[in-house]
């Protein structure tokens, strides 16, 4: 709904993204209304609060998905703007919330609206996303999760003086590991040649590979290096063709 | 030789199930009714659609009138009260009284039926301005609109782009004295918000409340489909109160599960009057000596095992007239007062015979 009132709901005061018109906010608005798994992640929502008590991230942050469905629910043009440039992002995906009454999943919401954040380029997408360009770049030109050699301080600057420890003998810990798979600090396991192809191309086909260039042009241009070549190879060489 | 008819005092839903039940077991019901047609307040207050079917209330109404008067066993009088009252089970004296002067009859048993009446906005909460500002209107006032499909704002009939409910207008309220939930509300400004989104698609509406009290399939069928398919917004938090500002209404409140304080302007504000019991209700409780709770609606003794005895043998209440009902309270308890007063006076005169 339209306030008239320049109040706003949690934490979400002060100027921490840009401001646009509202017919641009209606067009993003729209554009989650129109993702065809819209109608089932969000009915209506009658604020039992379930999600927000199920919920992990409202533990710890001024975040709340029950805010999340009712500003979709209520058609809040403005809040769900406000939502998609900050709230959206202290989510963890972990779908706690999923045991709304009303069957609403608010953590696929916000799937939805982050996606609609990242296609279109908002800035506070890219900032919430910077962090994660390692983890993006690992998972994309590997097929596999978070690394061994991911381990530097540089990386985890949060994860305190152990990481320092970790990293200088992480070859070392690693050989100590019985399982055969975890003897490299690169992968977290290898990823057969058919596999990887299938995964390059799934990431083209389902634009996953333009929401990066979106986000973030330069590991963009990485990715889309390590692919080519791996892609040619197998005989996909028109792929790139911009 | 005792007398077996009964006396059924009000002609609205309740009334007429009762008489009509009277008269389908073979016994004589006499219905009294003040004004000059059947139907009761559905009628009088010119209902659109019934909550919560949606379905005409003129025709609802007529079914049931038809069913009362092609009855033989029914004897209807029009523009007539009831102004005296004496004796006891299977022997009542009752006086009643029309254009044609006073009459009185004698009654085995005698439901009452008589009611309720909407809450009047103007008399305890003037901070909504229902008497000041011409698009502030009441529930009733917006079942008129609805049933001429013309749903404009008063003041000036422009096509509103937003309107909004306010709940529990002279319910739930100890200042006021009608501490009581009114229970029908919630379903009908839902329903109402309902048909003005498919008479004005372009309208927003809101409902601002405390509770939604949605009970049974009023959930599914008027909350959550008022919400899901036709985007109603319920915003939990009472307005404060109403100023004009240019040519619309400053409805001030808060959004409580959003903590934001809210002022937006509206087209027209809809109160959700509340139940009071009807004058007709006070009246009969004085000339029947009948119980009444601190509310001033007859009391069910019984309650809530037996929903329709009043503190007087052989004098039964039904629908509204004991406290806030729907149409599904009052018909049901219709056809118990009905049941009740005819098992009163054949026991009755059983023992008087023998």
């Amino acid at each position: 709904m339209n306030f008239d009132i320049n109040s706003t709901p949690l934490d979400l005061t002060g100027e921490k993204y840009r401001d646009v018109p509202y017919e641009e906010k209606e067009r993003l608005f729209n554009e989650i209304k129109a993702d065809v798994r819209f109608h089932d992640v969000l009915y209506g929502c009658y604020e039992c609060g379930v999600c927000v008590a199920a919920c992990p991230s409202a533990r710890f942050y001024d975040f709340s998905p029950r805010v999340i469905a009712q500003a979709v629910a209520r058609e809040d043009v403005e809040l769900v703007y406000t939502l998609m440039n900050d709230s959206i992002w202290d989510c963890s995906q972990c779908f706690s919330c999923d045991r709304c009454p009303r069957g609403n999943s608010p953590g696929g919401l916000i799937t939805l609206m982050r996606e609609v954040a990242v296609k279109n380029g908002l800035e506070t997408a890219k900032e919430a996303l910077e962090g994660y360009g390692r983890i993006i770049y690992k998972i994309m030109s590997t097929g596999t999760q978070v690394s061994p050699d991911m381990l530097q301080p540089n990386a985890f600057p949060d994860w305190g003086h152990h990481v320092n420890e970790i990293a200088e003998n992480l070859d070392l810990w690693r050989r100590a590991l019985p399982p055969e798979t975890l003897h490299t600090v690169e992968t977290g396991w290898s990823v057969s040649e058919k596999t990887i192809i299938e995964l390059y191309l799934i990431w083209h086909m389902t634009g996953v590979m333009d929401m990066i260039k979106e986000i973030d042009e330069g590991l963009f241009m990485i990715l889309q290096d390590v692919m080519e070549e791996r892609l040619e190879d197998a005989g996909y060489d028109v792929l790139f063709d911009e | 030789m005792p007398n077996q008819d009964i006396l059924v005092i009000g002609g609205g839903p309740a009334g007429l199930e009762a008489a009509r039940s009277i008269g389908d077991l073979g016994y004589k019901a006499i219905l009294i009714e003040k004004r000059d047609r059947l139907g009761g307040t559905p009628d009088e207050a010119s209902y659109a659609a019934l909550t919560p079917d949606l379905r005409s209330a003129e025709e609802a109404m007529n079914a049931m009138i038809q069913a009362v008067e092609n009855n033989p066993n029914v004897d209807v009088r029009l523009g007539t009260t009831v102004v005296a009252a004496e004796g006891s089970v299977g022997d009542f004296k009752v006086t009643i009284q029309n254009g044609k002067g006073k009459e009185t009859l004698n009654v085995g048993a005698v439901i009452i039926a008589t009611g309720f009446q909407h809450f009047d906005p103007g008399r305890e909460t003037q901070k909504y301005g229902y008497y000041e500002y011409e698009d502030v209107i009441t529930l009733v006032d917006c079942e008129k609109m609805l049933k001429a499909h013309r749903f404009v704002r008063p003041s000036d009939g422009k096509k509103p782009e937003r309107v909004c409910f306010i709940q529990c207008v002279g319910s739930r309220d100890r200042r006021i004295g009608n501490e009581y939930c009114s229970k029908v509300c919630c379903g009908i400004a839902s329903k109402e918000a309902i048909e003005i989104r498919q008479l004005v698609p372009d309208c927003k509406v809101f409902i601002f409340y405390i509770d939604m009290r949605m009970y049974a399939y009023w959930e599914p069928d008027l909350y959550w489909k008022a919400q899901e398919e036709h985007k109603v917004n319920y915003v939990k938090g009472i307005a404060t109160e109403i100023v004009k500002k240019g040519d619309k209404l400053l409805v001030k409140g808060e959004d409580t599960t959003l903590r934001r304080p809210f002022e937006i302007p509206m087209d027209i504000v809809i109160l959700s009057v509340g139940m009071e019991p009807s004058q007709g209700t006070r009246e009969m409780a004085k000339i029947f000596g009948l119980k009444q709770n601190k509310y001033q609606f007859i009391e069910a003794v019984g309650a809530p095992m037996d929903t329709v005895s009043t503190s007087v043998p052989g004098v039964f209440a039904a629908g509204a007239c004991t406290g806030p009902a729907d149409l599904e309270d009052s018909i049901s308890a219709a056809g118990l007062a009905a049941m009740r007063a005819i098992k009163a006076v054949r026991e009755n005169g059983t023992k008087k015979a023998s």
